[in-house]
């Protein structure tokens, strides 16, 4: 009975998750991205919550904490600075259009579900229902950053493929060693402070965050 | 005793390097940088000198420093420490003319803290080389060496050409590895690589199998060496690196490579079929007389050294290859002379080419340039550089009593020994050989009559060498001690040959010559063929050369002297440009050999408007195009170059495509781990 809802509730999360994962694909304005990134991390520090609560791990809930903290707080913030620093940028011409690429995403997720089968069917996991999904989720961060021009759109798409290995992570083995989460955590933030600087300077150089114009730097 | 000289000759490089690294500037620095050079390979000759003496082997195994492949084994064996002595021979002289020869760096030219440390890491490299004893000790210090040469050879990086050069090398050793990686993978078999267990297990190898191994073996040791058609770093490198450095790759380095050639066919493989010795044969013959046929083109100093060096590594592959063909007929004394003739060359080779690379620096240093077109009169100015330059001279012409004689003598009494051989397919190209190692070093002769006469004798051609200044005291000693080495090997074979024999005792199931070559004054060929005592032809010429003036000048014979312009000819005004000059020296056999040179020639004379009579000035330019650089190498490079123009194309610059491609792999390789 406890094992069905666990498998349900993590199955249940982990699609929330990736659907949100989707709203980057359809919507246009860096501020849906941001709040989806940001419903998205709630989503996750729940589920982490969950996998602690019917996995008795303390530790998870300390993890849950500290993902809380910099997904749903401190990220979202330096987003929407980011947002109002550059007004009017949105992500109008992606090099793949919406209705495609919600198709592509679609086959994603199948290939993930391909992929991760012999995984599913080995395991005795509770959660391995939402392993192909983490997997999907992952793959949908990945083409967002192929397929979108703004290096905004692309910070959040590398965001969202983390919380996407984050997820498989946890689904996977019931939560990492505390210290590789906490080195995660700070790779996470050091990577995207790093690019928000890159931001700056492609700003400063191209009048435009248009990663596409960087090609001009071909020698 | 061994462990001693051997931790002294570590520590003494290691403390070369220490002192470079601190700065190695000003006079102090440059000799402490220098002692450590010239104490390590002091123990390192001392340590070989020991090994090759007593016969036993010095062991060492330190498997814990290195936790895979057998970790790092090191032995010295009596043929290890020959080439360790080799090492010393050179090593100890360059070390002493650096620290003279440096000085021009002191002036941020180049740096003398990289310099320094590299080449004292040169030297440990290279002396750990002939100490390995397990494949992968011997593959690091192999590449240790080439690393750390190439560092050496880029020292004057801000000259124009200088990077290119050190490219070439760079590939072409890197190259070499590559091809000793493979053969040394397949002769291991599967099993961790100690030399013995190879030793051992090299006879259950498949025939092909050997044959891949040694065929890899030669092209990969040979790029080293400097073979043709693998020699286009050496006149590249060597005129680009320091003179002392130059002295230390082409006298030292590229001899392991003859090193390795012999450890892998002679010792781990026990030698093989016949085709194995005449292949080293054929490339042997190729490499002296390209080598030398080129050398007689060049102008350039260096460049003129650098080809003589591909033409004496083709003397030693001569000798090698009769050792190995005689070893395969089993007819070992012959093989043990074709080795020991091989070996002796060796050795004598890093003495003279060292000691006219040393002359050539002093030059250099003294005149600024190397182009010899714009040398001349250099003996009035510079003696004892004349002097060192003209004993070495006279030791790579093999003129006796000079060592280059009594090696080549050797390696020609091994060839003519061929008549015993019983495959008569072989010994009827030995006749061939022969005549061509004769023209090698006629020829040879001829262009160091060229290099002397037209640097040193003569009237200046140019300003900077008509102000030209003897070099200092440190870079004279330098060239002395290796003019003294060529002159006792020279008039020592009779102490030399059975060291040799010695050295070779046992390898591949050679025996122990020293009873046939006796401590004789004179060498004796096998089987009576031919005797020679270079010590008794030293004193005829002594007689000839010295009393004889003597006599007839206490017999006034000859008592009117005259004291007049250098080929003076009875002019009146003589200048320079009335002297013979290198071009037209060598211009006889420029015709000659037409065929192999392809000279392409520019000639644009520019008249007097009033009369096709009067002359305004005559410009005449002549090139000539390296055979193999035309045919093998010029194709290569640009099919490389296009091959990479291709592979630019999936190199767009864009950000999107570069992701992709990242993804698209990702994908694929879950994919493949999926479903197959």
């Amino acid at each position: 009975m406890n094992d069905a809802l666990f498998s349900q509730l993590t199955t249940l999360g982990s699609s929330v998750i990736l659907l949100y994962g989707f709203t980057l694909l359809w919507r246009k304005s860096l501020h849906a991205y941001t709040v989806a990134f940001q419903w998205q991390s709630v989503m996750l520090t729940g589920l982490f919550l969950i996998i602690g609560y019917f996995g008795h791990d303390v530790e998870l809930y300390l993890v849950a904490g500290f993902l809380f903290i910099l997904k749903v707080l401190i990220l979202p913030r330096y987003l929407g600075k980011l947002e109002q620093r550059f007004p009017g940028e949105r992500e109008s011409r992606p090099y793949v259009n919406v209705a495609t690429s919600l198709v592509v995403a679609g086959l994603l997720v199948l290939l993930a579900y391909a992929i991760t089968r012999p995984l599913v069917l080995v395991s005795d996991l509770p959660t391995r229902g939402g392993l192909p999904l983490a997997v999907g989720l992952i793959f949908v961060g990945l083409f967002v950053i192929i397929t979108r021009k703004k290096a905004l759109t692309q910070i959040v798409g590398f965001l969202v493929m983390e919380n996407g290995i984050a997820l498989l992570a946890v689904l996977g083995t019931y939560g990492i060693p505390l210290i590789i989460e906490l080195g995660v955590f700070l790779d996470v933030l050091m990577g995207f402070l790093v690019m928000q600087v890159f931001v700056y300077h492609i700003h400063d150089t191209f009048e435009s965050i248009d990663v596409d114009q960087l090609n001009e730097l071909r020698h | 005793m061994t462990i001693v000289l051997f931790l002294v000759m570590i520590a003494a490089y290691g403390f070369g390097a220490f002192v470079a690294l601190l700065g190695g500037r000003g006079p102090i620095g440059r000799w402490l940088v220098a002692a450590g050079a010239v104490i390590g390979a002091g123990a390192g000759c001392a340590f070989g000198a020991v090994v090759i003496i007593s016969g036993q082997p010095f062991t060492l195994s330190i498997p814990e420093l290195l936790p895979i492949a057998g970790g790092l084994a090191l032995r010295l064996d009596p043929l290890g420490a020959f080439f360790l002595v080799v090492i010393g021979v050179g090593a100890i002289p360059a070390a002493i003319y650096g620290a003279g020869y440096t000085k021009a760096y002191e002036n941020g030219r180049a740096s003398l803290r990289l310099l320094g440390v590299m080449f004292n890491l040169f030297l440990l490299a290279m002396s750990l080389v002939t100490l390995a004893d397990n494949v992968l000790t011997f593959l690091l210090m192999w590449e240790g060496m080439s690393l750390t040469s190439y560092f050496l050879v880029i020292t004057e990086s801000s000259e124009d050409g200088t990077l290119r050069a050190g490219n070439w090398y760079a590939a072409m050793t890197h190259a070499g590895l590559a091809l000793l990686l493979a053969a040394f993978v397949l002769l291991m078999n599967g099993g961790a690589g100690a030399f013995a267990d190879l030793r051992s297990s090299a006879g259950t190898l498949s025939p092909e199998a050997r044959n891949l191994i040694f065929v890899l073996a030669l092209l990969g040791f040979g790029s080293k060496a400097g073979i043709v058609p693998l020699h286009v770093w050496l006149p590249r490198a060597h005129p680009a690196a320091p003179s002392h450095v130059s002295a230390l790759m082409s006298g030292v380095m590229i001899k392991l490579g003859v090193y390795g050639l012999l450890r892998v066919a002679l010792d781990l493989l026990g030698g093989g079929p016949s085709w194995w010795g005449a292949l080293v044969l054929g490339l042997g013959v190729a490499s002296a007389l390209l080598g030398v046929l080129y050398a007689l083109m060049e102008h350039d100093l260096k460049r003129l050294l650098a080809y003589h060096s591909v033409e004496n590594i083709g003397i030693i592959f001569i000798g090698l290859g009769a050792g190995l063909i005689f070893h395969s007929s089993h007819l070992m004394t012959l093989a043990a002379l074709g080795f020991i003739g091989g070996l002796y060359h060796t050795i004598n080779h890093a003495s003279f080419k060292g000691l006219l690379f040393l002359g050539a620096g002093s030059v250099l240093h003294a005149t600024g340039t190397r182009n010899m077109e714009e040398m001349g009169g250099l003996i009035k100015r510079m003696p004892w550089t004349a002097l060192f330059f003209l004993v070495g001279s006279a030791a790579i012409s093999a003129l006796p009593p000079l060592n280059g004689f009594a090696s080549e003598w050797l390696v020609f009494q091994s060839l003519l020994g061929g008549l015993n051989l019983p495959a008569p397919e072989i010994a009827l190209t030995i006749p061939l050989a022969v005549g061509m190692l004769a023209l090698t070093s006629g020829l040879a002769a001829a262009c160091f009559v060229k290099a002397f006469g037209i640097s040193f004798l003569a009237i200046p051609r140019s300003h900077e060498a008509e102000n030209a200044h003897e070099s200092p005291l440190s870079m004279r000693v330098g060239m002395m001690i290796l003019a003294l080495a060529c002159v006792a090997l020279g008039l020592a074979p009779f102490a030399v040959v059975p060291v040799l024999g010695g050295v070779l005792a046992g390898l591949g199931g050679l025996p122990d010559t020293r009873p046939v070559f006796t401590l004789d004054l004179s060498v004796h060929a096998p089987a009576g063929f031919a005797q020679i005592s270079p010590t008794w032809i030293a004193l005829g010429l002594l007689i000839l050369l010295v009393l004889v003036p003597l006599v007839m000048r206490f017999m006034r014979v000859n008592r009117k002297l005259r004291v007049g312009d250098t080929w003076g000819c009875g002019r009146i005004g003589q200048t320079p440009r009335m002297e013979y000059t290198a071009t037209s020296f060598a211009e006889p056999l420029r015709r000659v050999f037409a065929e192999l040179y392809r000279p392409t020639k520019e000639l644009s004379i520019d008249f007097h408007p009033e009369s096709k009579y009067f002359v305004k000035s005559i410009k005449y330019s002549s090139r000539i195009t390296p055979l193999f650089d035309r045919v093998l190498y010029d194709p290569l490079l640009r099919l490389v170059q296009r091959i990479s123009r291709q592979v630019r194309r999936i190199q767009a610059g864009s950000l999107h495509l570069y992701l992709m491609y990242v993804a698209v792999i990702l994908i694929l390789l879950l994919i493949a781990a999926r479903w197959f």
